[in-house]
């Protein structure tokens, strides 16, 4: 009782302030998302209307093509941040002459802001100024401009993101891959295994707790992306990610009840879909007790 | 040479007592997974908001929102109950 008691007193300074800081807030937009709150609407206080919000929302065209975007930005993104991250890995685990400054060089983009991260991108493929528009239109004559063309931003912001946060994926996958024990990889080679063997039937059933992490921050950060993309293409098309959307309603428009729906729900969608993942990579199965 | 073949990962040894301790709190249900109470209030949570939405775009000129409620809270009781 006495060990429960002094327990409960060494969580309670973090427990305090996860619920101020957290949980309250949480609670406070969720009450929001049913009120409508405008300081330029004629009532500029809160007005209970239900599920008005959520009733607009679900017919918001903005809304739903924010939300596609999103999920082809994070899908593309995140693959290719776990594909390149795992190369990298397997690279490093190796020895191979310059290998501490590559690994310096590799983990130089995440100690950028990521507000830097868009302005250094920015200067990059700005038209008539970046090098890449240049380079692009003498060597292939491919006119590249972000700002007209939807793809190319989307492409651009792709890019940019595996750029920034491939190193994070590396680091953890290194991490995950020295620590997997010699014993049973050298076992299935002795046994006959060939590399892909190895690597699927050993190696990825050790990372499985490493990748379902790495994949579960990296979805939560691409999800809610804003500030890099927006200093790259401006919110310009192509780029109208959901964080950006919501910005957008909550900021110029001071529609403050209806963003907090839309962050209320976008939420929800990161909520499943990390729940989705959690079971399909944790394997949380019939026949298997964790 | 005989084609290896992959052997499940020996897992460690688990007493008997803890194992059916991690089964009665793990529970098999008609659920593809085992899930507990929590696990199975937050899947009719989920259940619930979705049948929400899409309700608010397709059906409700058909059928009041109560409708939804009274849906995923019946699919709510019976994935808590039998999940």
């Amino acid at each position: 009782m006495r060990d429960s008691r002094t327990g409960w007193l060494l969580l309670s300074p973090t427990l305090i302030i996860l619920l101020v800081f957290g949980f309250a807030p949480f609670l406070y937009v969720l009450f929001v998302g049913f009120n409508q709150w405008n300081i330029f609407s004629a009532d500029d206080g809160l007005v209970f209307n239900g599920l008005d919000n959520f009733r607009r929302l679900v017919f918001d065209d903005d809304f739903l093509h924010s939300v596609g975007l999103t999920m082809r930005f994070a899908i593309f993104a995140i693959g290719s941040q776990i594909v390149l991250g795992f190369v990298l890995a397997q690279m490093l685990t190796r020895n191979f002459p310059g290998k501490s400054l590559f690994r310096v060089i590799h983990t130089l983009p995440l100690m950028v802001a990521p507000i830097a991260v868009g302005a250094i991108w920015r200067l990059l493929v700005i038209p008539g100024f970046g090098p890449a528009p240049f380079f692009l239109d003498r060597w292939f004559d491919l006119t590249y401009q972000i700002g007209t063309y939807p793809d190319q931003a989307l492409w651009t912001s792709v890019i940019m993101d595996v750029w920034h946060w491939t190193p994070f994926v590396t680091l953890t996958m290194l991490a995950g891959l020295t620590a997997i024990p010699k014993e049973p990889v050298e076992q299935a080679k002795v046994d006959g295994a060939n590399r892909f063997q190895v690597f699927w039937y050993v190696t990825l059933p050790f990372l499985r707790p490493v990748l379902l992490t790495t994949v579960f921050i990296r979805i939560m950060d691409a999800i809610r992306t804003v500030d890099e993309v927006w200093m790259l293409a401006g919110g310009g098309p192509g780029t109208r990610f959901t964080g950006i959307y919501i910005w957008r309603v909550v900021f110029p428009r001071t529609d403050y009840g209806y963003g907090s729906s839309i962050s209320i729900i976008t939420l929800y969608l990161t909520i499943v879909l990390c729940w989705l993942l959690f079971i399909a990579i944790s394997g949380r199965r019939k026949g298997e007790v964790e | 040479m005989e084609k290896w073949k992959a052997t499940p990962t020996p897992r460690p040894p688990t007493s008997i007592k803890r194992e059916g301790e991690l089964r009665s709190r793990a529970r098999e249900g008609f659920l593809p997974f085992y899930t507990n109470a929590f696990d199975r209030v937050f899947i009719s949570l989920v259940i619930l908001i979705g049948i929400h939405l899409l309700w608010l775009r397709f059906m409700e000129p058909a059928l009041p929102i109560e409708a939804a409620t009274v849906i995923s809270l019946v699919i709510g009781y019976y994935v808590v109950r039998r999940g």
